[in-house]
């Protein structure tokens, strides 16, 4: 048999094995939308880790990190360093967030919002918001999936066929489980992809170093600058600490504001629960380090580069000339990054479009609201598969700017827990003028002070005018902020 | 040690942390020498804070615990 066959079949029976957890977990769920996009707020503390886990390490950790540490250096270090940051304040918005949510019975991160600042247009804004948001980050990660398929088949399986079949598995079980059937593939494909990247990161510098100092000895000596922070730009010149610094700043706001990962607030089955995820996080951002050094291990390697940076984690499975049997795991762990972040996306897009969107608008039953949930998931996979079709899409940029917007959801979000002066117009003059400014510096890049982010620089404007315009507006009822408050 | 403390203690670390992996905390440790455990220093000192914050977190949880012994707010 040829090797790429064996390695396709390696592929075939994980993808297969995955589809009969998705679709056993959904039997567990009840059939109500508490079910379907909350599963019943029932997931444990070795669910919600991996959850959690594997929906934050996406094709962008297992493909993209190799590939910055490959092209770009220390500016991968980045990505190591926010995921703390950005997870530690859910130890107390998590709780405060799930109590609110037993109590009024919300789902989405906008029925929070707008249970404190009632407005329709709010909850519209910020569907849409997300769903702008997602449809890059989905996109990449399918054409990471098929990325991965391609490379490891010789090319028999292009990306478009590779990526189709990938997400056709994924959107049979998202359609037919929801929430419960995204906890227990994700358990199942955390477990793998973290299992697969230790192995692999440890495995290469010592099979073609002799260990994982010599392997940085020898980067250092050749590019003596590459290893420095903060690293390369997308040109190889020097990154600025501007841009760095920024990248670390909105991704650790971003991070828990997504709406895929903020829901996993109300999923918890309670506050211990939730409490432990956040303590424990931090070791599965740990598993960063094995996925850089796949990436390092292609620097000074001899037997030639990939097509492209985000190609260097199969390539140098592909290189390494091992087994078709392990090379296929290795591929497999890799789709699981791409399939556990891609599920939770397309679960959560559809989830927040019915609810805070169209649901706030027309009059739906439960029946009726999940139905339209699944055609959604639909929908968006669809739109998302087009794109990804795309060989020359700028993704890592869209992910950035992605970023930039999610990020604006944060304000709001701290105001209606935290700060009960705050009023409706203020949140959402704040959001509007926000999101405008980062979408000003997204599109005049060479505008930008000190090379920000343009999330950050969305905040900047963002968090002033929501304060202004809250103390200039009359304050809420007292008994409105009670309610939210006790 | 009081809920409050805890608190700020814990907060105050994640302060530093970000200071620290940062412009201007980062630059003086944006050097590759001396190599720890095989890493790049500035690796290893990013995972350093990673995995201090496990600890921190830690602690505070059992601050917290003993505050709400049902595990709820």
């Amino acid at each position: 048999m040829e090797r790429w066959v064996v390695i396709a079949l390696v592929i075939a029976a994980y993808l297969v094995l995955t589809l009969t957890i998705g679709l056993l977990a959904g039997r567990r769920s009840s059939s109500s939308v508490a079910g379907y996009v909350a599963a019943d707020r029932s997931f444990g503390l070795l669910v919600m880790y991996f959850v959690t886990g594997a929906s934050v390490f996406s094709a962008f950790a297992f493909l993209g990190g190799p590939g910055w540490a490959y092209s770009r250096g220390a500016a991968a270090f980045y990505i190591l360093a926010y995921g703390a940051l950005g997870m530690a304040p859910f130890y107390w918005i998590g709780p405060r967030a799930a109590s609110l949510g037993r109590k009024f019975g919300y789902v989405t991160q906008a029925q929070l919002i707008t249970g404190r600042f009632p407005s329709r247009s709010l909850s519209a804004l910020i569907a849409i918001l997300s769903l702008v948001a997602f449809i890059p980050y989905v996109t990449l990660q399918m054409r990471g999936a098929g990325i991965v398929i391609e490379a490891v088949t010789d090319g028999n399986v292009p990306i478009w066929l590779g990526s189709a079949i990938a997400y056709g598995i994924v959107i049979v079980y998202v359609l037919a489980a929801g929430a419960m059937a995204v906890g227990w593939t994700n358990t199942f494909q955390g477990v793998f992809m973290v299992v697969i990247a230790w192995a692999l990161g440890l495995y290469l510098p010592f099979r073609l170093y002799g260990g994982i100092g010599p392997m940085f000895e020898r980067i250092a000596e050749a590019r003596p600058d590459f290893l420095v922070p903060p690293g390369l730009d997308a040109a190889g010149e020097p990154w600025s600490w501007g841009a760095y610094s920024t990248f670390i700043l909105v991704s650790a706001i971003g991070l828990m504001m997504w709406p895929h990962l903020f829901m996993k607030a109300f999923t918890a089955k309670d506050d211990k629960t939730m409490r432990r995820t956040v303590i424990l996080f931090p070791t599965f951002q740990l598993f960063l380090i094995p996925v850089f050094l796949i990436g390092f291990a292609g620097v000074q390697f001899e037997g030639g580069a990939p097509p492209s940076a985000d190609f260097i984690l199969p390539f140098m499975i592909l290189a390494t000339g091992l087994p078709a049997i392990v090379v296929g795991l290795f591929c497999a762990g890799a789709l699981s990054a791409s399939m556990s972040t891609g599920d939770a996306l397309l679960h959560a897009s559809a989830s927040v479009v019915v609810e805070d969107g169209i649901a706030q608008f027309v009059e739906l039953d439960d029946r009726m609201q999940r139905i339209l949930m699944r055609v959604l998931v639909l929908l968006t996979g669809a739109t998302a598969y087009y794109f990804a079709q795309d060989p020359d899409s700028s993704l890592v940029l869209l992910l950035a700017s992605a970023y930039g917007i999610i990020s604006q959801l944060a304000p709001p979000v701290v105001a209606s827990m935290y700060w009960k002066r705050a009023t409706t117009p203020g949140v959402v003059a704040g959001l509007v003028a926000g999101t405008a400014t980062a979408f000003f510096f997204y599109l005049t890049p060479e505008l930008k002070p000190f090379d920000m982010h343009e999330g950050i620089l969305g905040l900047l404007v963002h968090v002033p005018v929501l304060i202004a315009v809250s103390l200039l507006t009359r304050p809420q009822d007292d008994q409105h902020v009670k309610d939210f408050f006790s | 040690m009081s809920l409050k403390t805890a608190r700020v203690l814990a907060s105050t670390y994640f302060v530093l942390a970000l200071i620290f992996v940062t412009w201007p905390g980062m630059v003086p440790f944006a050097r590759v020498e001396p190599l720890i455990l095989g890493l790049p220093f500035s690796m290893a000192w990013i995972a350093a804070w990673v995995a201090g914050s496990v600890v921190v977190l830690y602690l505070l949880d059992r601050v917290e615990c003993r505050y709400h012994a049902d595990g709820d707010d």
